[in-house]
C-alpha cells in the first residue's frame, strides 16, 4: 500500500512552510515578551493546520478511500513538527527564554497520543482488505 | 396519502435501497462485455438498464480506482476520439471470479424454474 501519496507529499509542504513560519514568530515574540501574540499566532497556526489537513486529507480521501488517511497524515504531522522544533533548537534559532525542554515534553505526551491511534488503527485494519474498509468497498 | 401514491412511494423506497448495492454488479457486467472507457461505462448502464440506474461519471472513476487497486479491474491506455488518450478497463483474472461466483451465488437463483414462475405469475 503507498504511504506517501501525492496529497500527503503536498501537505507536508505546506504544513512545514507553516511549522516554520509558526516557530519564527514563536521564538521572536517569546524574545520580545510579547505574550499575546504568542497566543494569537498558535490559534492562527492552529486553523491553519486544520484548514490543510481538511483539504489535502479529503482529496486523498476521494482518491482512494483508504481506512488509514487519519493516521498517516497525523504521523506526518508529529515527525515534520518534531524535527523543525529539534532543529530550530540545535541551529539556535531559539529565544533566550525557550528551553529544549518544552519540546522533548510536547514529543512525550503527542507520541503517547500517536500511540493510541496507532493501536486504533491496528484494529481497524482487521475491517479492511488491501487498506480500504470493507462496507466501502461496493458501497 | 391515496393507494397509488402510497405505492409509488413504497417502490420508490424499496427501489432506491435496492439499486444502492447494484452499481458494481452492473460496471462488472458492462466490463464482461468488453474493454470499456468510463463514458462507454456509463452508457451500458443506462441503456442495459432501462435507465433505472443512472450514475455519474465522478463517481465511476473513483469506483474504478477503488477496484484497480484491489485488483479485480485494470486499465490500458488507447487512442481517444481526436483528444487525450483514454483508459480502458477491463475484467482481471480475480475479476472474472468474483463475478462470476457472486452471479452464482446470487443471480442464478432467479433463474430456479419455481423463482421464475412465482416472480412472472399474476396474483
Amino acid at each position: 500500500m503507498k504511504a506517501l501519496t501525492k496529497n500527503l507529499i503536498f501537505f507536508m509542504i505546506f504544513f512545514f512552510i507553516g511549522t516554520i513560519m509558526f516557530r519564527y514568530s514563536l521564538s521572536y515574540f517569546i524574545e520580545n515578551r510579547t505574550y499575546d501574540l504568542v497566543w494569537i499566532i498558535a490559534v492562527i497556526y492552529f486553523f491553519y493546520n486544520f484548514f490543510i489537513g481538511w483539504i489535502f486529507g479529503k482529496k486523498d480521501y476521494e482518491t482512494l478511500p483508504l481506512y488509514d488517511i487519519g493516521f498517516r497524515f497525523h504521523f506526518a504531522t508529529y515527525l515534520l513538527f518534531n524535527i523543525v522544533s529539534i532543529l530550530w533548537f540545535l541551529f539556535d534559532f531559539h529565544s533566550h527564554y525557550e528551553s529544549i525542554r518544552s519540546v522533548y515534553v510536547t514529543a512525550l505526551f503527542w507520541g503517547i497520543g500517536i500511540i493510541i491511534h496507532l493501536v486504533i488503527y491496528l484494529i481497524t485494519r482487521k475491517n479492511a482488505i488491501l487498506g480500504i474498509e470493507k462496507s466501502e468497498i461496493f458501497d | 396519502m391515496n393507494k397509488t401514491n402510497y405505492l409509488s412511494e413504497l417502490l420508490s423506497t424499496w427501489e432506491e435501497t435496492y439499486k444502492k448495492g447494484q452499481l458494481t454488479l452492473w460496471i462488472f457486467l458492462s466490463l464482461k462485455d468488453g474493454k470499456k472507457y468510463v463514458d462507454e461505462i456509463k452508457c451500458f448502464i443506462e441503456e442495459q438498464s432501462n435507465q433505472t440506474m443512472t450514475c455519474e461519471s465522478q463517481s465511476l472513476y473513483r469506483t474504478l480506482r477503488k477496484f484497480q487497486h484491489l485488483g479485480v479491474v485494470d486499465f490500458e491506455t488507447g487512442e481517444g476520439n481526436k483528444g487525450p488518450e483514454r483508459k480502458y478497463y477491463f475484467l482481471t483474472e480475480i475479476g472474472h471470479r468474483l463475478l462470476e461466483n457472486f452471479i452464482e451465488r446470487n443471480i442464478s437463483l432467479f433463474f430456479n424454474k419455481h423463482i421464475k414462475n412465482l416472480i412472472t405469475k399474476e396474483d
